[in-house]
């Protein structure tokens, strides 16, 4: 196990740094997939960390343990607070808000005002983020899950070392924009950037340090030197060219080369279509990024762009791998290796595989891995 | 004036847009002018998108503007209410509470001059044969960004098919990963990847010209 493990990290981390491959190394992804793939509730899932972790690696042995080299994210610690420190949102627990098998669910509504923006320029980020938790979570909860991960971290790193699948980032961070824009919810935080430039500008320059540090901690604390960079909101589709280069690009590049001076990889995890800027990651350090996208970004010019600069992680998306074929997934996964492949290329689900993608497809982009990223790449 | 007003509101200036339909209303033009000159803005809103000079933020912005103008408005129009080209009854299907895309639409539809019948989100199939019967309307649009909300969607086609309105009612239905696959799963007749084709599916369908 222990030089299948070896094996499998190098080939990721050749990945990386652009250097060819004897085969293009797959990473699983699919946080809700894995429970009801593996018949176990949402509810179970969320309420016991060590569930977690167990239910993933299950699934990853059922879907082919020979397929995956690693997997996107560590799966570690209860995944509902996690998410609500990075979207600032309360999120309804399925077994307790939300029946036992239901997906957890964000509900964004602006719980952060106006009148916020203040506060965080007056008291500082950090004594703000404690005033605010209460609003979203119960507090205990949020510490008892980091308490958790202290102390289970590094068991959690052992169990995906035991099954030789490698954890290829752990935690993140992500730019100020992202967690503005999920405190005041996108319908308001869009508005505030036409309405409220200034303001917001000064609070997104005050939090970026405090983004560096996140990420920073994420990478000591699990040893693994990658961390998420999230981009859920700030795609290039969504915001005017103006509105991406003052408020989006500037803090990604600061937050990445922060990260980068200490070692630390980027796993850019960017939600929507990032097409329209992509020339700009080009002033992001070189192999130090992992371009991991959801099916919107076209891979064809990023690979034509950055093929050189970073590699890349995606892409086969959550709709396809939901409403498609077998045969439709061999296809993807055949002219994704054609063309973005096979070096620099790390084969994901898009984002991440949705709770009811259909099994007989996430068995097909594994098995499509298996025969293409051999043959393709070859000896 | 109602020329700057058409040309504000396409470049986003809040605060003119405001300030010309004010003092049009103090001057007595008429609210229905008012509002066909932000109808038009609202228009060169949705061109831009298109040919990707604007960007969603953009349409955001464009429909937080539309709404106040139609606050300032809303007095002045119960009278003189515009003829309607169609009715449109629309909303996020069940279990899904995406709605910044689907308000996108609504603006849209209703900058079109059509009347809208927004369900909110959420919307399970039997309240969208509801408001089918109730509206009478003839076009249904049903927005979803979850694959699960695909399974919903499939679901509602199969209620308006039980209740014996699908032979009157065209279906569209969009939202981020909605593609033509996805239709044909749902059942749907047609899906659209923006606003601007939500407003031209509805047009076609309820047989009006392509401006209003
Ligand atoms: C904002 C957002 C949220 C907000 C929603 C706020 C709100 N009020 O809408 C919040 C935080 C609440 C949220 C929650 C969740 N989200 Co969310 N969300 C997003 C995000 C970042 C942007 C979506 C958006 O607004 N896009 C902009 C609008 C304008 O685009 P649009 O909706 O596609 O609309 C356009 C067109 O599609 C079209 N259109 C839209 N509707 C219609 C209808 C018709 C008839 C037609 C013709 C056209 C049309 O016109 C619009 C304008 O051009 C996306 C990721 C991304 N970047 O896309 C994820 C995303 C959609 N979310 C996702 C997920 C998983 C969730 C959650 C399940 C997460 C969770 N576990 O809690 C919950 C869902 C809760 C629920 N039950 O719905 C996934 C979906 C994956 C999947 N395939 O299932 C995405 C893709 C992120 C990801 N990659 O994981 N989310």
């Amino acid at each position: 196990m222990q030089a299948l493990y070896e094996e499998r990290r190098r080939r990721i981390e050749k990945t990386i740094a652009l250097e060819p491959v004897d085969r293009v190394p797959a990473a699983f992804m699919g946080m809700a997939f894995a429970p009801r793939y593996m018949g176990m509730s949402i509810a179970d899932f969320c309420a016991v960390p060590e569930n977690r972790t167990e239910v993933t690696l299950a699934a990853m042995d059922k879907l082919g343990a020979d397929v995956w080299d690693g997997i996107n994210k560590l799966p570690c610690g209860k995944i509902v607070p996690q998410l609500t420190a990075a979207w600032l949102s309360h999120i309804a627990t399925p077994g307790k808000e939300l029946p036992a098998d239901s997906l957890w669910q964000v509900q964004e509504t602006e719980v952060m005002k106006p009148e916020d923006y203040d506060v965080i320029l007056d008291k500082g980020w950090p004594a703000f983020l404690e005033g605010y938790y209460p609003r979203v979570i119960d507090v205990d909860e949020l510490a008892d899950m980091k308490a958790w991960v202290r102390d289970n971290i590094a068991h959690v790193v052992q169990r995906c070392r035991d099954h030789a699948y490698v954890p290829i980032a752990y935690g993140g961070t992500a730019t100020p924009f992202e967690y503005l824009c999920g405190g005041r919810s996108m319908g308001r935080f869009f508005i505030d950037l036409y309405r409220d430039k200034d303001r917001v500008r000064a609070v997104m320059d005050h939090m970026l340090p405090y983004m560096i540090r996140e990420g920073i901690q994420a990478a000591e604390l699990s040893g693994i030197p990658a961390i998420w960079v999230g981009g859920w909101r700030s795609a290039s589709s969504l915001l005017s060219p103006q509105i991406w280069d003052e408020f989006v690009f500037p803090y990604f590049l600061e937050l990445v080369n922060a990260l980068a001076d200490k070692g630390i990889v980027s796993v850019l995890h960017l939600d929507q279509d990032w097409t329209r800027d992509l020339e700009r990651f080009k002033e992001l350090p070189a192999k130090m990024c992992l371009l991991n996208t959801d099916g919107m970004t076209d891979l064809r010019k990023a690979k034509e762009i950055l093929g050189d600069h970073m590699a890349i992680m995606g892409d086969v998306p959550a709709a396809l791998l939901y409403a498609g074929t077998p045969d439709d997934i061999f296809k993807y996964v055949h002219d994704l290796i054609r063309d973005v492949g096979p070096s620099g290329l790390i084969l994901c689900a898009g984002c991440d595989a949705p709770i009811n993608a259909r099994p007989e497809n996430m068995e097909a982009m594994a098995a499509a891995t298996r025969e293409y990223g051999q043959v393709m790449a070859g000896p | 004036m109602l020329e700057q007003l058409v040309k504000a509101l396409a470049e986003l200036e809040e605060d003119r847009v405001l300030e010309i339909v004010r003092q049009e209303l103090d001057c007595g033009t008429e609210p229905l002018s008012i509002l066909q000159a932000c109808q038009r803005g609202m228009t060169e809103v949705g061109s831009r998108f298109e040919s990707n000079e604007y960007f969603v933020s953009d349409l955001m912005m464009s429909g937080e503007i539309f709404k106040q103008v139609g606050v300032l408005l809303e007095e002045g129009l119960k009278s003189a209410s515009q003829v309607s080209s169609g009715t449109v009854v629309i909303g996020t299907v069940a279990g899904d509470i995406h709605d910044i895309g689907k308000d996108i639409v609504v603006n849209m539809l209703k900058s079109a001059n059509l009347d809208v019948t927004d369900l909110g989100v959420d919307v399970p199939p039997a309240r969208f044969v509801t408001a089918l019967q109730e509206t009478n309307a003839s076009v249904l649009g049903m927005s979803g960004l979850l694959t699960l909300a695909f399974d919903s969607m499939k679901e509602t086609v199969v209620a308006i098919e039980e209740a014996g309105l699908r032979g009157r009612v065209h279906i569209m239905i969009g939202g981020g990963p909605v593609n033509g696959d996805v239709c044909e799963v749902v059942g749907a007749d047609s899906w659209g990847a923006d606003a601007q084709a939500a407003v031209r599916l509805a047009k076609t369908w309820l047989d009006v010209g392509a401006q209003t």
